[in-house]
């Protein structure tokens, strides 16, 4: 007995007040080494081809994103989830706001996308931080209804992310919508929903999926895009054309790869948005299978950790969190990874901590702190 | 219950996620380890050109070093078709495209149109990855101001490539030939060449600059280079240096060559002042003159009119003016009569009549006549026992009274070669044909074997090629049988008879020679491009030795020599005042009838007789009498060349013309030689 509690009390592991003992080390290890993999990928991808004149703009910017990342992660795992709890309708209302703001004026279209506001020398892109604002409130939500869910609050369930994604697809930005999909399907699945309102959800989902394809809400390129993939033989077309040299990219890495800074197509630049959407061809082709199947594993490390907290979480609610994180981090490494790999259609996806951009950095690390959070706060 | 249903979830969550892991790495590894090779060598293809490095073409010098066709650098706009349409999708884009270009090209002083522009940009011949030429001789400004401005034109460049120089302009044009970018025909023919062709390569296409194609032709380097997506130049992985093309040196003068010109240019307008007593002015369109150095028949001069521009040719030409240049209203400016022309020679034909009967016996201590046998000429030949068309007259019906086979030659007497002409279709034992035969042994009726493409092989007329030219044509060519007519006029060089200026000149250069009949050569030696020393000397070729006893060449000489010596020689008149005591001058003059043409004036002659430097012959198609219009052109030609006098060629390049201290734009040369006069009346052809 008295040994017990003496190494209980001498386990510091033990105190419940220390939730810093208690921090998952494995899950911001893969955080900050997928980071360095990207801030690596995101040079070779952007720094050109003049050895005396590198470009090193994006790699100067991407280093700050996650420096930046870093101390939001620190500050997600620093206050208590449970305050977020009574924060998140002041989050999610937030975020709507910004998201009908930035289809204002106010707003700026880049690359064909009303998503972005210009705030000085950065672009922020609020459909970003979106995505965590809809994980909390509906995590919030879920877990006050833990059991079945009834038909209405189901309902609820739905509409808390659907306004986001309407205000998204306007933009639009399906890619991100569809991380939405992702997000609330996973969400849904452990929040106990009726398995058959699951089962009709999807059917839904599927049917609604094939009217934005053939609605007018989508520009032809991006219908041109999502079908190729159903095609690809047509290979001609753009973004036929894209999916095809992404793949070569990735190919010609073979084993071991080609080595920083010596892929061929890297180098000519014949892979677009590389340091985004593309930026998994600049792993591929110059660190090769060795180089993947270590992202893989970065990868895997972070799902497999998300996964854990979901289920040490000491409630509904912290799991909901790290499910909503999990669905959402699986689902941009699957869409991103096999777009690039050709068995996922061409839609435009930031790779978590690897692409190019300060908003998709910042959301990731923020997510990976809020699962670091409900981790090391199991056990008050 | 709410617990274990959430575990249950939560686990199916993590089978999803493992799944979709799975499926990741299982595509990485057929990507990245089952199919490597294939993506490596796409990834190859996708990045690597090979470019081929432009060698210079060996340059073309005149017998005394004189550089003839150079090479120099011009900036051309040229423009990647693969990237243009990459950027302009649409066709009204590019058409766009353009009009502004062809607009700032022609501003900046290069006179284009966007039609052609826009044409050239679906021309099948340049390949998907080849640069087009579109302007040739841009401006370093302009070339500054696109650079400035490449977003606004995708895929157009400016390059520095090797082109064709010619300082003295359109001097020799025919001759030097010029090159052109190869066609189908032309890389089929060359496929096998050591020096490889690619398409738009340039290539020899007519004179010097096609025969000696295989010397001129430098081979060309490649370069392996590492490109992106736009085509830029990324890196260079590897490269072979071009080798510069040999240089060639001509047996040609360019002083001589431009004294031809210039006065086979004036004799025509000469000719033109003229009038025909019944059909009115000469037309005198055309001419050919050509010079040769007796001793291995070497082509010292040799000009056709009318003529073209070569450096027209230098940035491409256009199909209109290529088929003005052929046209036959323009008078086929693109043809080189010297080699390419058929002519009756007329009585520039009749020393040869005379050496058959010499070399047959016919005429001869044994023969039926001998050379001091007089025969009256009354100025027509009628033939015995014959009906319809039986009468052959001199020209003008001039009776010579008595004539000796010398004075025949200088006052040209038909009826002396009728006389002749009538012996040999009569005479036992002397073969009915011996005039072909015996002018076959000078060359005539065969190529010569001058190294120029297209030359005709001429045409000399026998019984044989009359049955067969009516069998293959029977409507053009009514008549089978080969009449006693027929050898008349073979006699005197009449008829069907076809040669070639070059043929003629050669002919009489291997009378002049003592009887070697040469292949004409038109250079002396291939030099290495770098150091000037030969690397093949083109020796004569000799193809062989006739039968020219002093019995047989000295009376038909004598007659030569009368020509321009003798008061009744028929070129007499325009010898007047030649110096012909020290450069004593052996000529024929020949006025070749055409039915319904003007009469054309030949004239051959060399000189100095004791030991001949130079053939000349002279060729004005439609100009009146030999002695009238062609022998004053010969002389003025001769006379420089025997008083060592021939101005010194000028060339009309400024760059060149400053290199040898001349002011950059020539002095017109006033008083020019019409102003001299020339004798209008002369004796017959």
């Amino acid at each position: 007995m008295t040994e017990t509690r003496t190494r209980r009390g001498l386990n510091p592991r033990w105190d419940v007040n220390s939730p810093w003992l208690h921090l998952d080390p494995l899950l911001v290890l893969a955080s900050l080494a997928l980071s360095l993999l990207g801030i690596v990928a995101v040079y070779s991808a952007t720094r050109g081809i003049d050895p005396t004149a590198y470009n090193t703009f994006y790699l100067e910017r991407q280093t700050l994103f996650v420096l930046v990342g870093v101390a939001v992660m620190v500050a997600t795992s620093v206050i208590d989830y449970q305050t977020f709890r009574g924060w998140s309708p002041a989050l999610y209302g937030g975020s709507v706001l910004a998201l009908v703001a930035v289809l204002s004026p106010l707003g700026s279209n880049i690359n064909g996308a009303q998503a972005w506001f210009e705030l000085g020398a950065f672009n922020v892109q609020p459909s970003e931080f979106s995505k965590l604002a809809v994980i909390l409130l509906l995590a919030a939500f879920l877990s006050r209804h833990e059991g079945d869910l009834a038909l209405r609050h189901l309902a609820v369930a739905l509409a808390i992310p659907a306004i986001p994604m309407v205000l998204i697809l306007r933009q639009p930005d399906v890619g991100t919508v569809l991380i939405f999909v992702a997000i609330v399907m996973g969400m849904l699945l452990v929040g106990g929903a009726q398995v058959r309102h699951i089962v009709v959800i999807t059917l839904l989902g599927i049917m609604m999926v094939g009217v934005i394809v053939n609605s007018s809400l989508l520009e032809d390129y991006q219908r041109d895009r999502l079908t190729v993939f159903l095609n690809p033989d047509e290979a001609g077309e753009e973004a036929g054309f894209n999916q095809e040299q992404a793949q070569i990219a990735i190919g010609n890495g073979g084993l071991t790869g080609r080595g920083f800074g010596e892929g061929d197509q890297t180098r000519s630049g014949l892979v677009p948005e590389q340091e985004t959407d593309f930026i998994f061809t600049v792993i591929g082709e110059e660190l090769g299978f060795v180089g993947s199947s270590l992202t893989l594993l970065l990868f895997s490390a972070l799902i497999w950790r998300s996964w854990r907290a979901a289920r040490l979480s000491r409630d509904q609610y912290g799991s909901l969190i790290c499910v909503g994180v999990l669905t959402m981090l699986m689902f941009q490494m699957f869409q991103s990874i096999g777009m690039t790999t050709g068995i996922m259609p061409v839609t435009g996806i930031p790779l978590p901590f690897i692409s190019y951009g300060g908003s998709s950095s910042l959301t990731s690390f923020a997510a990976v702190g809020l699962v670091l959070n409900v981790h090391m706060r199991r056990w008050r | 219950m709410a617990k274990d249903s959430s575990r249950l979830r939560l686990n199916i969550l993590g089978i999803v996620a493992l799944s979709l892991l799975g499926a990741l790495l299982a595509r990485l590894w057929y990507l990245q380890v089952l199919t490597e090779q294939e993506f490596q060598q796409q990834a190859e293809l996708n990045v690597t050109r090979e470019v081929a490095i432009q060698a210079p073409r060996g340059r073309i010098f005149d017998a005394k070093g004189r550089v003839l066709v150079d090479n120099d650098t011009t900036l051309v706009v040229t423009m990647d078709a693969f990237i243009l349409r990459d950027q302009l999708p649409g066709r009204d884009e590019r058409s766009a495209l353009a009009l502004r270009l062809a607009t700032e090209i022609s501003m900046a002083g290069t006179l284009t149109k966007a039609v052609s522009i826009f044409e050239a940009m679906n021309d099948p011949k340049f390949g998907p990855f080849e640069k087009i030429p579109i302007a040739e001789g841009v401006t370093d400004e302009f070339k500054v101001w696109l650079a400035e401005r490449g977003d606004e034109f995708p895929g157009i460049e400016i390059e520095q490539v090797t082109v064709r120089r010619y300082p003295y302009g359109a001097t020799a044009a025919h001759f030097l030939g010029y090159v052109g970018a190869i066609n189908e025909t032309e890389l089929e023919r060359r496929a096998t060449s050591q020096k490889p062709y690619q398409r738009s390569d340039e290539i020899g296409k007519a004179g010097i600059e096609l025969a000696y194609e295989d010397v001129l032709r430098g081979v060309p380097g490649t370069r392996t280079i590492e490109v992106d997506a736009k085509g830029n130049l990324i890196r260079e992985i590897s490269s072979v240096n071009p080798q510069p093309g040999t240089d060639i040196q001509l047996t040609l003068d360019i002083d001589v060559q431009t004294l031809a010109e210039e006065q086979l240019a004036s004799g025509l307008e000469f000719a033109r002042t003229q009038q025909e007593r019944e059909k009115g002015f000469f037309p005198a369109p055309a001419g050919a003159i050509v010079v040769l150095d007796p001793e291995g028949a070497e082509v010292i001069a040799m000009a056709s009119y009318p003529t073209y521009d070569p450096s027209e040719f230098v940035a491409g030409i256009s199909a209109e003016q290529f088929s003005a240049l052929l046209a036959e209203e323009n008078h086929s400016p693109l043809n080189n009569r010297a080699i390419q022309g058929l002519y009756s020679p007329g009585s520039t034909f009749k020393p040869f009549t005379i050496y058959a009967a010499l070399n047959t016996g016919l005429m001869g201590p044994r023969g039926r006549i001998t050379e001091y046998s007089p025969i009256n000429d009354p100025g027509y030949f009628i033939i015995p026992n014959c009906t319809g068309g039986c009468e052959f007259q001199n020209a003008g019906r001039n009776p010579y009274g008595a004539v000796d086979l010398r004075r025949a030659i200088t006052v040209s007497s038909d009826v002396y070669f009728y006389n002749l002409a009538w012996l040999f279709e009569t005479a036992p034992g002397v073969p009915r044909e011996s005039i072909q035969t015996n002018a076959r042994s000078f060359g005539f009726g065969s190529l010569t074997g001058v190294p120029l493409a297209y030359e005709a092989a001429g045409l000399m007329p026998d019984p044989e090629l009359m049955a067969q030219r009516h069998d293959e044509f029977p409507t053009l060519f009514p008549e089978r049988e080969w009449r006693a007519g027929n050898t008349l006029n073979t006699a005197i060089g009449q008829g069907d008879m076809g040669v070639t200026p070059l043929q003629l000149a050669n002919a009489y250069a291997t009378f002049a020679n003592g009887g070697t009949l040469y292949a004409p050569n038109v250079a002396t030696a291939a030099l290495d491009p770098a150091t000037g020393e030969p690397v093949v000397e083109y020796g004569h070729r000799e193809l062989s030795r006739l039968y020219l006893p002093d019995s047989i060449w000295q009376p038909i000489l004598d007659g030569l020599i009368g020509v321009t010596a003798q008061e009744e020689g028929t070129a007499a008149e325009a010898f007047q005042g030649f110096p012909l005591a020290d450069w004593p001058v052996a000529a024929k003059t020949g006025t070749a009838e055409q039915l319904g043409k003007f009469d054309t004036a030949v004239f051959a002659a060399f000189g100095p007789v004791a030991d001949p430097e130079y053939t000349v012959v002279v060729l004005l198609e439609e100009a009146g009498f030999g002695g009238d219009v062609a022998a004053p052109v010969a002389r003025r030609i001769l006379e420089p060349l025997a008083t060592d006098t021939v101005r010194p060629a000028e060339p009309v390049d400024p760059t060149y013309r400053e290199a040898l201290g001349l002011p950059a734009v020539p002095i017109e040369a006033e008083g020019e030689e019409l102003a001299q006069g020339v004798p209008a009346e002369g004796g017959a052809g």
